[in-house]
């Protein structure tokens, strides 16, 4: 591809922060995406901290209830809008382009613009904080009519309400971009069907924001006119239509912020155990129907209103099973006869396997009507969501970090410090999160600032706290590594993993236009490992020869 | 490009395939219109890419292609288009002036970008100059 290099327009050419912050360069967008969105992290999960500590005993005053519930809104709003599911985004519009072998991402003025609507959208929701009334109080999902102005008063839950506006906007804008840049930059020899496990995670991720979060954009600013005295959702039939609205977002966004890291935890498995993934084609075709089913669940949130057919989605939350039983299947298989290398990111991306199991099985719990009229409203559906979002996803992002850390900076993250991050991940996830099982069986109710003293409720909430500190520790452990790692380089080459897939046949970091020489050529989905196979044939070929 | 639609196109069945199914045996107009409309512009997205570039919908392997293209290093435009957005509607909520001011920014950051995309072809058709001298 020819390449009009230095365009006319006057465009300030700088380096630094300012250069990133005006950058079309898929990487840069990337990076800034990717940096905010932890800064939003280490944000949402100090309120995760606070609002620990507030339950650490029963009838504690660490906070008020009003803050409280300001706290457990801006945790989870700040988790999904502005960390888990950006995170998604920013590692397929970093790592995408490189896989495909293309040169730069499709429309990246457009993407450019989703950057900052998105940045504006978090730095609006979080300005509610300075409101008076503090910020959004109503939940993540913020239901009608608890959310309109009557009963949520205040500038700080219109904030909010804008807030997830523009961040879904430049959310959807961002993987416009990232489905265009798959559907027309792939490189010479690279079909649909040669493309890596990760795109295709990233390529159904960015299919199911460019249908689902429209329909958030639409029912926010339908609530934001209804807190303005348009009546929009009104009675029972006003408050099913928003839930209804909202979860046709909400289920989907699950799986978005899901697949991803599950095609980053896929690369680190395979890359470790020096094999391909395991039955690509029935991952492929498991992914699209797994996506699909997700926007076809929505409804199993609303199973209690008596509003929904039950039956219909409870059939298709089932359904479910099928595609992630072959995910398993192929990780499992991929692991058989591999020569396994238990680095850091393959560590995580077992441990994302194992632990999102428990959050897969409490779901078929929870996809169960007549299982989830006892589990509603408790901290079972706490503890399933968390076991999906954190102990999932976030172990499965963690992998992609270790696997992809020296592509990005050149650098090796310390394994050392790596393993002691997840040994304190693993305690602290299960500390916290499982308890939660035990106390949502027992009838705890989610979404309160004091519960009653109910025999071991105490002792488990304690353990809880607990394991929320550990796992501050082992994040904690995580920005040391990484600092200590960028301070003092141990450099990492273009390809320390023997990678399979593009993005290691260029340079670490990689430059402006992503390959400076000509590509291997691709064959399959993995064309480094095909280079590698057919050099150790050759080499073979050759010492038979020579025997003989 | 080539077979760049049909995914999109093939997941957007799977949903129309769904959607129908909801429509069935939920039948509940929100659900159905929420549903539908992912059908809809999850096709539209394809059909787009398929109106494009013909071969978007044929399958194998994309072909080198030789054609000259800009590639943007940087645009103040879009970063300012992004922050005219939240101003605006961070105006909205919190003092008029702000939306007043983001409606200003997004104009003169339209302006902006109409300049940089001018500047863009130019330099696209003096290097497709260049080439045919030589």
């Amino acid at each position: 591809m020819s390449v009009a290099s230095a365009p006319r327009a006057r465009v300030p050419r700088l380096g630094g922060w300012l250069g990133a912050a005006i950058s079309t360069d898929h990487k840069r967008m990337g990076l800034t995406l990717g940096v905010c969105s932890l800064f939003f992290f280490l944000l949402g999960g100090v309120f995760a901290l606070l609002m620990r500590t507030q339950l650490a005993q029963s009838n504690m005053q660490f906070v008020s209830d009003n803050a409280y519930n300001q706290l457990f809104t801006m945790h989870g709003s700040t988790m999904i809008y502005l960390f888990v599911t950006p995170m998604a985004i920013a590692m397929a519009m970093y790592l995408v382009p490189l896989q495909i072998g293309a040169t730069r991402l499709s429309a990246p003025r457009l993407a450019l613009v989703g950057l900052w609507t998105w940045i504006c959208g978090g730095l609006v929701m979080q300005q509610g904080w300075f409101a008076s009334g503090g910020p959004g109080r109503a939940g993540w999902s913020s239901y009608a009519p608890m959310s309109n102005g009557q009963n949520t008063p205040g500038v700080g839950m219109d904030l909010w309400v804008i807030g997830v506006i523009l961040a879904a906007a430049g959310m959807l804008l961002m993987a416009g971009c990232v489905v265009a840049t798959i559907a027309r930059r792939r490189a010479p020899g690279m079909s649909l069907l040669r493309m890596p496990v990760f795109t295709w995670t990233a390529l159904v991720s960015v299919l199911m924001v460019v249908g689902a979060f429209p329909m958030l954009v639409l029912v926010m600013a339908l609530l934001y006119m209804d807190r303005h005295g348009a009546h929009i959702f009104t009675g029972f039939e006003g408050a099913i239509d928003y839930q209804d609205l909202f979860w046709f977002f909400g289920h989907p966004v699950v799986y978005v912020m899901f697949f991803p890291y599950l095609g980053s935890a896929a690369e680190a498995i395979a890359v470790s155990a020096h094999k391909r993934w395991f039955g690509y084609l029935a991952f492929v075709a498991s992914m699209m129907m797994f996506a699909a089913l997700s926007m076809a669940v929505w409804s199993h949130h609303m199973y209690v209103t008596g509003g929904v057919t039950n039956q219909y989605f409870a059939f298709t939350s089932t359904l479910l099973l099928v595609p992630a039983g072959i995910e398993y299947f192929d990780m499992i298989a991929t692991l058989i006869g591999g020569s396994i290398v238990l680095r850091t990111s393959m560590l995580f991306g077992l441990t994302f396997f194992i632990q999102f199991l428990i959050g897969g099985l409490s779901g078929i719990f929870v996809a169960s009507p007549v299982l989830d009229y006892h589990a509603y409203g408790t901290y079972i559906v706490v503890a399933h969501f968390h076991y999906t979002l954190f102990a999932g996803s976030i172990f499965g992002f963690f992998a992609g970090v270790y696997h992809w850390f020296p592509k990005l900076t050149g650098a090796l993250l310390r394994e050392s410090l790596g393993k002691l991050q997840l040994l304190l991940m693993v305690i602290g996830t299960n500390l916290t999160f499982f308890p939660m099982f035990f106390l949502g069986n027992d009838g705890m109710p989610r979404r309160v600032s004091r519960y009653p003293t109910h025999p071991g409720w105490g002792t488990l909430n304690e353990l809880e706290t607990i394991g929320a500190g550990i796992i501050a520790l082992g994040v904690l452990v995580f920005l040391v590594n990484v600092w200590v790692s960028l301070r003092r380089r141990v450099l990492a080459g273009n390809d320390p993993w023997l990678g399979h897939t593009l993005e290691w046949a260029t340079t670490s970091p990689p430059p402006p236009l992503n390959f400076d020489g000509p590509l291997p050529p691709i064959r399959t989905y993995a064309p480094l490992l095909d280079l590698r196979e057919q050099e150790l044939d050759r080499k073979r070929r050759s010492a038979e020869v020579s025997a003989g | 490009m080539r077979g760049g639609a049909i995914p999109v196109l093939a997941w957007g069945t799977i949903l129309l395939v769904l959607a129908i199914g909801n429509w069935v045996w939920n039948g509940k107009p929100v659900g159905s219109g929420a549903a539908s409309a992912a059908v809809v512009i999850i096709y539209g997205f394809g059909l787009a890419l398929w109106r494009l570039r013909r071969e978007a919908i044929r399958r194998g392997p994309p072909e080198p292609h030789t054609e000259i293209e800009n590639v943007p290093s940087a645009s103040l435009s879009a970063m300012l288009i992004g922050l005219a957005a939240g101003c605006a509607l961070f105006g909205l909520a919190w003092a008029k002036f702000l939306l007043y001011f983001g409606i200003g920014l997004f104009v003169v950051a339209v302006g902006r970008m109409i300049l940089e995309l001018r500047a863009e072809r130019a330099t696209r058709r003096e290097v497709l100059r260049d080439e045919e001298q030589r």
